[in-house]
């Protein structure tokens, strides 16, 4: 696994880690999300973003999770309505 | 005349998400003339993909016209995505048009996926390593199609329908740092070309619905989860007032005008 401390003098580098992240959730054929954001917060990294269900949205947690098993991640993911319209737009 | 136009694009289906849009796509039919999808209509790209889009949007009971998006070419099965798809019933467009006759009037749809490359003053040019020169390269060929799609057709409303952005105002919200990879400026260049009257696309999730290119055409992006419901329904005729909303009742659409 990759080796987020740069040295031992200096703090996690939490860009590298988002890269990583934003990669793997792309890139990993049981995600395939490009729509998801990294966002550090006191008590460690949050998701956020929607996808089509809740099976996508619990399979991105646990990729990260596995990959980046030292890391406190939490999710923020919703899933997106697929309701109808009740209002229209009209254009000239 | 009002021509009647649903829109929806990244509705990434797989296997998991089908049924999904199904009950609100059985009352599209009264609320709209066609189905425009502004692309990635699967995760991947597959064959088997393409067949739950097809379940899903196929059958509908209105004409279906689609774009592709760069999910859709990840597993380089684009022709099988295509031909699944064609046999539905949905048009799949790159860099051709269609025209439609929608109550009498001829709605004339050009589409193109487009790519990246930014925007005015913060994009990218045709100048250096082969790599970049590719880049720029397939920004411009998209948009050259567009445009000549765009002139190609003999209508009375033209809609421009691409994956990517033409503009920067709907991807409000997205990192500016990546606007360059979710659309560029020569699509809406060529958008204004031509006497375009909207302009739909998708791929920016964390974008905003509306905008205009520099030209005054309207641009909407109506990737799902910006548009958060099945799709967006817009009235276009030249009688309606601008930006005007009305809602819509469990009958059908109640125009503002009645």
């Amino acid at each position: 696994m990759t080796e987020h401390r740069d040295v031992d003098t200096r703090r996690a580098t939490d860009a590298y880690v988002s890269a990583e992240i934003h990669r793997l959730l792309a890139e990993d054929p049981e995600v395939a999300e490009q729509g998801i954001t990294v966002v550090r917060r006191e008590l460690g990294l949050v998701l956020h973003g929607e996808v089509e269900s809740a099976q996508r949205r619990d399979e991105i947690l646990r990729r990260v999770a596995e990959h980046f098993p030292e890391l406190a991640v939490t999710s923020d993911i919703g899933v997106v309505r697929a309701q109808p319209p009740t209002e229209i737009e009209q254009l000239p | 005349m009002v021509i009647r136009i649903a829109a929806v694009g990244d509705v990434h289906l797989d296997e998991d998400v089908v049924g999904r849009f199904r009950p609100a796509l059985e009352e599209l039919p009264n609320h709209a003339d066609v189905l425009l999808l502004a692309g990635d209509l699967t995760r991947h790209g597959t064959e088997a993909e393409a067949r739950c889009v097809a379940r899903e949007f196929g059958g509908l009971g209105v004409p279906v016209v689609t774009v592709l998006g760069n999910h859709d070419y990840q597993c380089d099965e684009v022709p099988q995505v295509v031909e699944v798809l064609e046999e539905a019933g949905i048009t799949v467009l790159e860099g051709n048009g269609t025209v439609l006759d929608c109550s009498g009037s001829r709605l004339g749809i050009a589409g193109v996926k487009g790519f990246g490359g930014g925007f005015a003053g913060r994009c990218a040019a045709d100048f250096g390593e082969p790599e970049m020169k590719a880049f720029v390269g397939a920004s411009t060929e998209s948009a050259d199609a567009l445009k000549a799609a765009l002139h190609s057709l003999d209508c009375d409303l033209l809609v421009a329908l691409t994956h990517y952005s033409p503009v920067p105002d709907t991807l409000a919200g997205e990192p500016p740092e990546i606007y360059a990879f979710l659309g560029c400026y020569q699509l809406g260049q060529a958008i204004d070309s031509a006497p375009t009257t909207l302009a739909l696309h998708g791929h920016a999730h964390h974008g905003t619905e509306r905008g205009t290119t520099p030209g005054g055409v309207r641009v909407r992006n109506v990737a799902h989860p910006v548009i958060k419901q099945a799709y967006s329904v817009f009235h276009l005729g030249e009688h309606l007032e601008p930006g005007e909303v009305s809602r819509m009742g469990s009958l059908g659409t109640r125009p503002a005008w009645s």
